[in-house]
């Protein structure tokens, strides 16, 4: 009830809007499903995304150049196309593998978001400085090791808070699952508003939890990266 | 003096078209000293990071203990574990404590217990001074004892020869006796070392041989009392003129 | 190509015009929004900067899709309008996308040094004279690169004004692929124009970035 019910506004329109938030409670049941898509939607992609992004973003950080190109040309050709259309690919065009949605969902929005991981992580492996490697390398560890015990865990700490972007991008994202019938947050409160017709309260109620869910990432994001004190370049362009 | 371990034949290497080594021979034998000086850009690091494989080279021969470094099937790994390497910029890991820095390839390339690496760690880590500073981050301590962290984590997986990249060069003027005294210990106890530097007091101290280069090229390769009294070069008495100056 | 491109290519090229003007006025709309709210915000307006935040941090966390849905229903519902749903889009996209580049505005004016304003100030320039003549215009250079990855984030969202039942080029392609059933065919034709379009997109940003930066 925080705007008036009924009257003239400035604007010279008729505010008509009667708020009734009963409705909403009542479909408390169907929001939390869609909430629980949501979040299992978000974390199979997330956990996809990193390892596509971790896979390609090291092999664009390689000493090959057919490496790096090929790398490069991934990572463009999955950014460049629409989201929607990812999953479209996956949901419409490979429809004779008869995927159920949510699998569509998570594919198309791991393969999407992880050329952008891809990006950080390349960014972040840059960042790490060379020597590094290398006196990984003269202590005798082999490549692998090196990468794994002192460059990737460097490389976390400084792309930790581009990484939550993405992330957080990922989980906003995830609601054009709706598009191809995966019965998540925005799909549910289309539902909703469908029955209830309270437009405005839905939409303001899923925003709110959309919000909650990125905060969470955030703050896990920061946690997971963990003190910062040594951290050499505190900054880094965002990818 | 015997057998040598680390034996160079006509190296060279070229980044495109620029020669950075040119057809550099030398030996270097258990127990010997060298210390390998020139002006900058020279090719000393490079020749260094060639020895234990960080740098490719494209023609001529390594050997470290009889295996050719560059060659397709030499396990790079295991020929590294057997020579430490200090750099210029210490280059310790900024994510983990100086013990960790010391324990991590004991464990994971030499695959000893956490137990006996840890134990072994802090035994180094005694020996350089630094015993107190097992549980500190690099990012907290002065450079003089980052050098010396990275120098207990080369000793940690007892190498049989030691390279040594300006390991003072990059430390303020009060902290290079402090990593001097340490590397003069070893050298005193019959470590093998190739040290590029320009510490040439430290040279004249404890090294056997020293090696001049300029351009990529080996120009003089003598004991290091005729280098210092009657270099046979004109570039090298020219550098030592002007390194000796001040 | 496939006939069933070549036959609907006029249909099909009539969603992409569609595509094309709502991605030009958003973009258009969206940076002198985002411009307006970035200064806005970096000057610390007194009230205005604060309701701005909120705008900025709002939008920020809202899905694309949501965004639309509050703008095609919720929106008129509440002012009791009616708009098309073109006209929600391109509503959608400008509060959207202006929120993005204000952040952007707002960093690239923070990566000018205060030295560089004391010396505009120095040279007997006003505050406004200074940020008019020396600061917006150095950073809107630096932000370049930020506002072209904007616009192309803004060439692919388009897409999802198909979801509202814009006939843009993605809503276009799956009529015809509802019409004819070459989900295949259609899919790679959309992707592959899309993929071109976003290319081009990105390249004209970094050459306009190297023709300003020289």
């Amino acid at each position: 009830m925080w705007l008036p019910g009924q009257g003239r506004s400035r604007f010279g329109f008729t505010v008509n809007y009667q708020f009734d938030w009963e409705p909403i409670l009542e479909s408390r049941a169907l929001i939390l499903e869609g909430l629980a898509t949501t979040i299992l939607l978000s974390l199979c992609a997330l956990a996809l995304a990193s390892i596509i992004g971790v896979i390609v973003g090291t092999l664009a950080s390689s000493r090959h150049k057919g490496a790096r190109l090929g790398a490069a040309a991934i990572v463009e050709l999955t950014r460049n196309i629409p989201l929607l259309i990812h999953m479209y690919i996956w949901y419409v065009g490979l429809a004779f593998l008869r995927l159920p949605p949510f699998l569509c969902g998570v594919l198309g929005l791991s393969v999407y978001s992880g050329a952008y991981v891809a990006e950080i992580v390349r960014a972040g492996i840059a960042s790490v400085p060379d020597g590094q490697n290398k006196a990984a390398l003269a202590t005798g560890l082999t490549r692998l090791q090196a990468l794994l015990l002192v460059v990737y865990p460097q490389a976390l700490r400084i792309v930790a808070p581009s990484l939550g972007n993405v992330f957080s991008q990922l989980i906003k994202d995830s609601s054009l699952a709706s598009a191809i019938a995966v019965m998540e947050l925005t799909y549910q409160a289309s539902a909703i508003e469908g029955q209830t017709f309270r437009t405005f309260e839905i939409y303001i109620t899923i925003c709110a939890l959309y919000l909650l869910l990125v905060s969470a990432v955030t703050l896990a994001l920061r946690l997971l990266a963990g003190p910062r004190d040594d951290a050499p370049a505190q900054e880094l362009a965002s990818a | 003096m015997s057998k040598p371990i680390i034996i160079l034949e006509d190296v060279s290497k070229s980044y495109g078209a620029v020669p950075v080594l040119r057809g550099c021979s030398t030996a270097v034998s258990r127990g010997e000293v060298v210390v390998v000086c020139g002006p900058s850009g020279s090719g000393k690091s490079t020749l260094l990071q060639c020895i234990n494989g960080l740098e490719p080279y494209q023609s001529g021969s390594i050997l470290v203990e009889g295996v050719e470094v560059g060659a397709k099937k030499t396990d790079l790994p295991r020929l590294r574990t057997r020579i430490g390497m200090v750099f210029q910029h210490f280059e310790l890991y900024p994510h983990m404590t100086a013990l960790e820095n010391v324990v991590l390839a004991q464990v994971h390339a030499l695959r000893r217990s956490r137990k006996e690496a840890e134990a072994r760690g802090r035994r180094l880590l005694d020996r350089v001074g630094l015993a107190s500073k097992a549980d500190t981050r690099p990012g907290k301590l002065s450079g003089g004892q980052q050098q010396r962290i990275a120098i207990a984590r080369a000793l940690a997986l007892d190498p049989q020869a030691m390279l040594l990249d300006e390991p003072t060069s990059a430390l303020d003027p009060e902290m290079i006796t402090e990593v001097l005294d340490v590397l003069i210990e070893l050298a005193d106890e019959g470590m093998t070392m190739m040290v590029v530097t320009h510490e040439m007091g430290f040279a004249r101290r404890v090294a056997d041989r020293v090696i001049f280069m300029d351009q990529g090229e080996i120009i003089e390769d003598s004991p290091t009392k005729t280098f210092f009294s009657a270099p046979v070069s004109q570039r090298a008495k020219l550098f030592l003129s002007k390194i000796l100056s001040h | 190509m496939p006939d069933v491109i070549s036959q609907n290519m006029p249909f099909l090229l009539q969603g992409l015009v569609t595509t094309l003007r709502i991605a030009a006025l958003t973009a258009i709309g969206g940076t002198l929004l985002g411009l307006a709210v970035g200064v806005a915000v970096q000057l610390r307006l007194p009230f205005v900067a604060g309701l701005l935040r909120v705008y900025i941090e709002f939008v920020r966390g809202t899905p694309l899709l949501v965004m639309l849905f509050i703008c095609y229903f919720a929106l008129p519902a509440l002012m009791g309008l009616h708009v098309t749903a073109e006209q929600a889009t391109v509503l959608g996209f400008v509060l959207f996308i202006a929120a993005y580049i204000a952040e952007d505005v707002r960093s690239g004016l923070r990566s000018i040094g205060s030295g560089l304003v004391r010396a505009a100030l120095a040279t007997g320039l006003t505050r406004l004279q200074s940020l008019r003549l020396i600061i917006v215009p150095l950073a809107l250079r630096r932000i370049i690169p930020a506002l072209f990855n904007q616009y192309v984030r803004l060439l692919k969202f388009t897409s999802v004004a198909s979801v509202i039942g814009v006939q843009e080029f993605t809503g276009s392609a799956m009529l015809v692929n509802a019409r004819v059933f070459a989900p295949v065919s259609i899919l790679i034709f959309v992707a592959l124009t899309y993929l071109i379009l976003c290319l081009l997109l990105s390249s004209v940003g970094r050459v306009l970035h190297a023709y300003l930066a020289a």
